[in-house]
């Protein structure tokens, strides 16, 4: 191949008309982002790292700061609580070693109840006469305060780590993890003041069709937080479980199945839960389904799932879809609307599947918040 | 966003009352609370009680 004639005019094309400032113009841009694009993009990843980084401060401190306002307000305190409400929002929870699974489960539920139990405790400290309607309440705006500071943290030592590094694919993994983020940070911001009001939020469907089912029954607590109703449906036996409301807790509703399971034979457990719909679902649309419907950690849908597998008793799940905003902020009116859609399928659910003289566990999946039984 | 309409939550409370079931929307008040026992109905000598509770969006 001859190098030597190689005619550069009919190579880029500039034929009569060109001259070097426009050749210099076409590959001065060329030579900048072959040697500093990663630094250019890096710059302007940043800035929008930047903003959500100053929302997620503000959502920080909006809810630190109606935390405490709360506390003022509605409990009688002796002191300033500002002190000991940022101490608590710096605590951590350093979850179990999971190099040998072999029981983590129990390590994980002991860990996160001694968080609960500890949190609970040091808020009647805060104030002795508190009701246990308002320390729920003041314990879930507290994990709210807490989680959303913890994702500022997070989401700040990340992009200050990749800024002090020069690194732009250190900065991608969170570029690419920011929206998702947002979503659940912007939720969590915006579910305080129904938790505050004692709203219910679209998590407590559940909760609120099976304590509509269980309102003229008579009721015991069954686990921590956890209340248990019995009544009779087409010649068959119903508990129905929830979380007690109107406080804000989900309960312990895997306790509950566990000690109703030891007193009596079951033959079918039915769940009813709100579910994260998928982009393009309709939200608060109802879905059956298998297998236990329930979120959290998983300690709980561990714990129900050992106790079916053990007694060979069939789950059955009707899920509302909802998206992450909806499931904590206060109930949209069409997953309001769905409660009597969902009581009729749970009793269709019964019929398909059930005998007459059998027993069947009905669980309200969810948080209880501004849902009575 | 410019041209984006900032969305305003207003909480609804749905009142029905037990013998004739008739319906009453009215705006979520402080201590409302859903199947809490509320006044007698406005067309019968039932008790209305809290059927609802949920949030509808508004754009301004």
């Amino acid at each position: 191949m001859e190098l030597t004639n190689i005619d550069f005019d009919q190579l880029f094309g500039m034929s009569d008309d060109s001259n070097p400032l426009m050749m210099l113009i076409w590959i001065l841009p060329i030579i900048l982002f072959v040697f500093y694009g990663q630094r250019i993009q890096l710059y302007v990843t940043s800035g929008e790292i930047k903003k959500a980084l100053k929302k997620l401060d503000g959502y920080k401190v909006d809810s630190r700061s109606e935390l405490i306002i709360y506390l003022k307000k509605n409990l009688k305190l002796d002191d300033d609580p500002t002190e000991k409400i940022d101490k608590f929002l710096e605590y951590f929870t350093i979850m179990p070693v999971d190099m040998d699974p072999n029981g983590i489960v129990d390590k994980v539920r002991h860990t996160v109840r001694m968080r609960e139990d500890y949190t609970r405790e040091h808020i009647k400290l805060l104030s002795p006469q508190i009701n246990d309607l308002e320390l729920t309440k003041v314990q879930t705006l507290l994990e709210i305060a807490s989680s959303l500071q913890m994702i500022y943290k997070i989401v700040n030592h990340m992009f200050l780590t990749a800024k002090k590094q020069n690194n732009y694919p250190l900065i991608l993994p969170l570029q690419m993890l920011l929206p998702f983020i947002m979503e659940q940070a912007e939720a969590m911001s915006k579910s305080v003041p129904a938790f505050k009001t004692g709203q219910p939020i679209g998590d407590g469907i559940g909760p609120m069709v099976v304590g509509k089912i269980m309102l003229d029954c008579e009721k015991e607590t069954i686990a921590f937080q956890t209340i248990l109703a019995k009544t009779d449906f087409d010649g068959r036996k119903l508990f129905l479980i929830k979380a007690e409301g109107p406080g804000s807790t989900v309960g312990r509703p895997a306790e509950a199945l566990e000690t109703i399971v030891s007193n009596s034979k079951i033959d079918a457990i039915i769940m009813v839960d709100a579910a994260l719909k998928m982009e393009g679902e309709e939200s608060a649309s109802v879905a059956c389904g298998f297998g236990a419907a329930i979120g959290g950690i998983g300690t709980e849908r561990f714990q129900i799932e050992e106790i079916a597998t053990q007694k060979n008793i069939p789950i059955f799940s009707i899920v509302v879809k909802q998206s992450v905003k909806e499931a904590i902020t206060l109930m949209t009116k069409q997953i309001a609307e769905k409660s009597n859609d969902v009581t009729s399928q749970i009793y269709e659910m019964i019929k398909e599947n059930t005998k007459q003289g059998q027993s069947i566990v009905i669980i309200g999946v969810g948080n209880t918040s501004g849902v009575p039984q | 966003m410019i041209f984006s309409k900032k969305k305003i939550i207003i909480a609804y409370t749905i009142e029905k009352c037990s013998k004739c079931g008739m319906l009453k929307k009215r705006e979520f008040i402080d201590g409302d609370c859903l199947f809490s026992e509320l006044s007698k109905c406005n067309s019968c000598d039932g008790t209305s009680i809290i059927e609802k509770i949920f949030g509808e969006e508004l754009e301004s």
